[in-house]
């Protein structure tokens, strides 16, 4: 087993990665890319979004970093810090800077999880100034026009806590995603996991059930991500109704009652 | 003589020795104590102790007892198991207390009886037990929401399922689970599969007799629903097969009535198909129903389902009105009809067979859009009764229906002067006026009134009611408040903040000053939140949803309290805009006490929903308030509404305005609703995410904690 370690400015997308496009999010992006406008995308977990920037930076050309925010991240986390090293201190970029830096797509994958002085760096990235004030440094960083933004947000969450504030979201290109139809669903699960077309329907229609589910007992129903998980088990010969508890049912609820009724909906359909 | 039957007999003896010393003899007498003796020591050791320890307990009362419980005791053990056994001798010391021993020895000795009653019992499965797991396995299932709910009979009214109280037909309990399962899913395939398509209800009022047809239409709507489950959900369809349960006779007759109507089968068959053979079948032998299968009352489904077409048509084409409206722009609203755009719904072009997923598309001016996600389930409703948006639903509204709905307020000469208030102590506020698309200035007056306090007695009852609820509530919230969150670059703390350290480090090797913030603390996070809870005290609270929102509050500020957040309570109500009113019933600054508690019991429902005024009122009194966050939520039964035209759009035109209004001072606006229907406005008043809809009244307390931790933390 081998593991090799990616400089995160240089994550450059090498293989085509699968990606489905659904309305013209594509051209838009492009479109937002080439102007140089930052980009917000809007939609429940699982439904491709990550995938849609990773395709975007291998149709551009571009390196692409992500970062995943979490309640504790801070401004310094994302430009950078200096760092001891034998007794020399030295200055080492955060990601947002070595994109700006290297001219790379820069995602911040659930931006409102971060703490509040991310906008301070945010903001003048995102309007027509694009600069990143660097104040350890004394620098201000001026991206280069093949440095890109995209953040993520997921306005399903009902926390008054966790809102994109309108200072922050009026700087975006905002593109909507949502779970595709369910011939295009189904199409992405036969692809992603090799599964043959007459289960990939059924498990489109099982992913529908439980999004029948959604507001009834479940906060969100099954993402795609999750039928194509439940998909790949299946390839690997675990038995359908066990692949779908596992991959599916279990992830989405602890609720007895729910899961029986998720478990007995895939016993209905396999 | 071997060792092990020497420690047999030594075994039979000390438990003769110890049972007989337990009854004080009194199992001497037993006439085949030796017999007895080698059953109850064939038990397994636990169960030996069971009896001992029954025995014991019984002798304490009455040694006589004690004896009769052990002779009957390897037998009940044998039929039940030690619950079973316990159980039964539970209820024998129940009966000695309460009727003497002649009727508790009579009844130790009918074991049996117990024993079958017990196994039946056991085996059965009740609707509570399976009512939780069937509404989610329905809605799950697709369609539009049906209720499940008890009856002596079992049929669908197109609204509800209706089920038995229980199942009982096989000996196993998970069999009888699963038997109610498959009801379910039969009765929902009626709904979904199109045997109560409008049409078809039709004909067959129209064309027959029901009480003839009825049976037959049942059993040829059977053989087609059957093989539509077949092909859609195979897992189902295995069971129900298994679970069919008929003799070979009976079989029989099925499957001839299979062999006639095969065409029933098959993929596009409908249920207009089972309409036309109907007269064919008139006569002929009925197979009996499955035992999955319910009766049919067309009648109960035509009162169900015109109700429902009457309400759906008028909320779609409320909602295709809006599209119009919305499409042309601020200037529009008094614009003529034939210039606001075409608007138009139709399935889209990609649709598989007889799938009746079917998604919809609207055209605007010919421009293809999304259906918007707050009308999937309306319009799939509407499809689930007729199989297409009928014309008339795309026909404008009855205009008289329409002005009236967005007439303009009118200053009613009459009310006005039967309000004769005085200007004193009342606040003005001006309401949004869609029709003129501008504000009126100082239109509403509104006072703010005290509640008379209630019977505090209510407060303790509540918590005695909810007392396992609230102590998970409490649970819950003490987690929220026990996250502590680690706090970086203090200037002292715990433990010492390498980043800061490193970075202070760095700094003084640049010879730059350092910093003296460099340790970490563990801090309970500050919670800065100002909540202002909104009650609903319109005159439709009346009964149980004005004691659930009582509940609910009860239970709120326990929790509250146990936060710390500071919170307001107001109700409010109004007759008209010249006397709208709130009920002051806690205030921001004041501390739970028992004139609170009297007051939230003291609620009552009053008059109508006013709500914009509410809205801008509570709006500036919590805006007044210093917090970080502010949040006022509502808890509301039904849309705006008040004398005089503040109805329909109208009116929630005017709240949307006041929560924007609010929205733009810092305040996140919540709504927890119990109305059905509120899916058409709620997502346009307070945006997508920002309302919930309890479908119960009676969950109410449950889940507003709920929702309160869940938007704060």
């Amino acid at each position: 087993m081998s593991t090799t370690a990616i400089r995160t400015a240089h994550n450059l997308v090498t293989r085509e990665p699968y990606y489905q496009p659904v309305g013209n999010e594509v051209q838009v992006f492009a479109a937002a890319y080439h102007n140089q406008l930052p980009v917000l995308l809007k939609g429940p977990t699982g439904c491709g979004k990550t995938r849609f920037i990773e395709y975007m930076a291998w149709t551009l050309k571009r390196p692409m970093v992500t970062v995943a925010c979490h309640d504790d991240l801070t401004a310094s986390d994302l430009i950078g810090r200096y760092l001891v090293k034998g007794g020399e201190t030295v200055w080492v970029d955060g990601p947002l800077t070595g994109a700006v830096r290297h001219g790379s797509i820069c995602y911040l994958d659930e931006v409102v999880e971060a703490r509040k002085d991310t906008s301070v760096v945010i903001h003048p990235l995102c309007d027509d100034r694009r600069l990143l004030p660097i104040e350890k440094l004394g620098e201000v960083l001026s991206a280069p026009p093949e440095f890109c933004l995209a953040i993520s947000y997921n306005p399903g969450y009902q926390s008054v806590l966790k809102d994109l504030k309108q200072s922050t979201r009026q700087r975006f290109v905002a593109l909507e995603f949502n779970y595709p139809n369910a011939e295009l669903e189904q199409t992405i699960i036969e692809k992603e996991s090799g599964i043959d077309a007459a289960i990939a329907r059924q498990l489109v229609k099982f992913g529908h059930m439980t999004r029948n589910l959604k507001g009834s007992g479940l906060d969100e129903g099954a993402s795609t991500r999750l039928l194509v998980n439940a998909a790949k088990l299946m390839v690997s010969d675990v038995a359908p109704v066990i692949a779908t508890d596992a991959a599916i049912a279990q992830a989405l609820t602890d609720d007895t009652d729910m899961l029986k009724a998720v478990h007995e909906l895939s016993r209905s359909i396999f | 003589m071997s060792d092990e039957s020497r420690q047999n007999i030594l075994n039979r003896l000390r438990i003769q020795k110890d049972l007989e010393k337990f009854t004080a003899g009194a199992l001497v007498r037993h006439p085949n104590l030796e017999d007895l003796i080698a059953n109850i020591a064939a038990l397994e050791r636990s169960e030996q102790d069971q009896i001992y320890r029954g025995t014991e307990l019984l002798a304490r009362s009455n040694p006589e007892l004690a004896a009769h419980f052990v002779a009957q005791a390897p037998a009940a053990f044998h039929a039940m198991g030690s619950d079973g056994a316990q159980e039964w001798l539970d209820s024998a010391i129940e009966i000695f207390d309460h009727r003497g021993l002649g009727f508790a020895v009579d009844y130790l000795q009918d074991v049996n009886s117990f024993a079958e009653a017990y196994a039946g019992r056991h085996a059965q499965c009740a609707f509570d037990q399976a009512s939780v797991f069937l509404r989610h396995f329905v809605r799950g299932l697709g369609g539009r929401e049906l209720r499940i709910a008890t009856d002596e009979e079992t049929f669908t009214d197109t609204e509800a399922l209706y089920l038995p109280e229980s199942f009982s037909v096989f000996p196993e309990a998970e069999q009888n689970f699963t038997l109610y399962k498959l009801t379910a899913v039969h009765l929902w395939a009626q709904t979904w599969y199109g045997t109560w398509r409008y049409q078809v209800l039709e004909k067959l009022l129209r064309h027959f007799d029901t009480d003839v047809v009825l049976p037959i239409f049942n059993r040829l709507e059977c053989i087609r629903l059957d093989a539509c489950l077949a092909r859609e959900l195979p897992g189902v369809a295995r069971e129900m097969k298994a679970f069919g349960g008929h003799d070979d006779d009976e079989e029989q007759v099925w499957q001839t009535w299979r062999t006639l109507a095969s065409v029933l089968e098959q993929r596009d068959a409908s249920a207009e198909d089972s309409l036309q053979l109907i007269t064919a079948f008139i006569g002929a032998p009925l197979p009996p129903l499955k035992l999955y299968q319910g009766e049919m009352f067309a009648g109960k489904v035509r009162q169900a389902m015109f109700a429902r077409i009457e309400r759906e048509k008028a909320a779609f084409q409320r909602a295709m009105e809006d599209m119009r409206n919305e499409g042309d722009g601020p200037e529009g609203v008094g614009a003529d009809a034939a210039q606001k755009p075409l608007v138009d719904i139709q399935p889209t072009d990609n649709q598989t067979e007889s799938d009746l997923n079917l998604s919809m598309q609207v055209s605007v001016d010919g421009k293809l859009q999304q259906l918007p996600e707050h009308l999937k389930d309306l319009v799939g409703s509407i499809l689930q009764d007729f199989g297409e948006i009928p014309d008339q639903h795309m026909d404008r509204m009855d205009l008289g229906e329409y002005n009236d709905d967005l007439q303009a307020q009118s200053g009613d000469g009459a009310d006005e002067a039967a309000a004769d208030l005085s200007a004193e102590g009342a606040f003005t506020y001006r309401e949004w006026d869609c029709v003129r698309n501008r504000f009126r200035e100082a239109f509403c007056t509104l006072r703010e009134l005290p509640v008379p306090p209630g019977d505090e007695s209510f407060v303790t009852e509540t918590l005695e009611k909810h007392r396992g609820l609230m102590k998970s509530i409490k649970k819950t919230f003490e987690a929220v408040l026990g996250e502590s969150k680690l706090q970086r670059r203090q200037s002292d703390g715990d433990d010492i903040d390498l980043d800061a350290l490193i970075e202070a480090y760095a700094d003084f090797t640049q010879g730059r000053e350092m910093s003296e913030y460099l340790y970490t603390r563990y801090r309970n996070q500050e919670r800065n939140i100002a909540v202002m809870f909104m009650v609903d005290m319109s005159g439709s609270t009346l009964g149980w949803v004005n004691d659930a929102e009582r509940e609910s509050l009860v239970l709120l500020c326990e929790a509250l309290e146990l936060l710390g957040d500071r919170y307001a309570i107001y109700g409010f109500s109004g007759r008209t805009n010249k006397r709208c009113e709130v009920y002051k019933i806690k205030e921001f600054e004041e501390p739970y006490s028992l004139e609170v508690r009297q007051r939230i019991s003291g609620i009552r429902p009053k008059a109508y929903t006013r709500m914009g005024v509410a809205i801008r009122h509570l709006g500036h009194l919590l805006h007044q308030t210093r917090a970080r966050t502010k949040l006022l939520i509502t808890l509301s039964d039904g849309r705006p509404e008040d004398y005089g035209g503040y109805k329909g759009k109208y009116g929630i035109e005017d709240t949307r305005h006041a929560l924007l209004e609010s929205r733009q001072g810092g305040i996140h606006s919540f709504c927890i609703t119990i109305d059905n229907e509120a899916q058409e406005y709620l997502p346009h008043m307070y945006g997508p995410a920002n309302y919930a809809v309890i479908d119960e009244v009676q969950k109410l307390p449950y889940k507003v904690a709920d929702i309160y931790r869940r938007l704060t933390t």
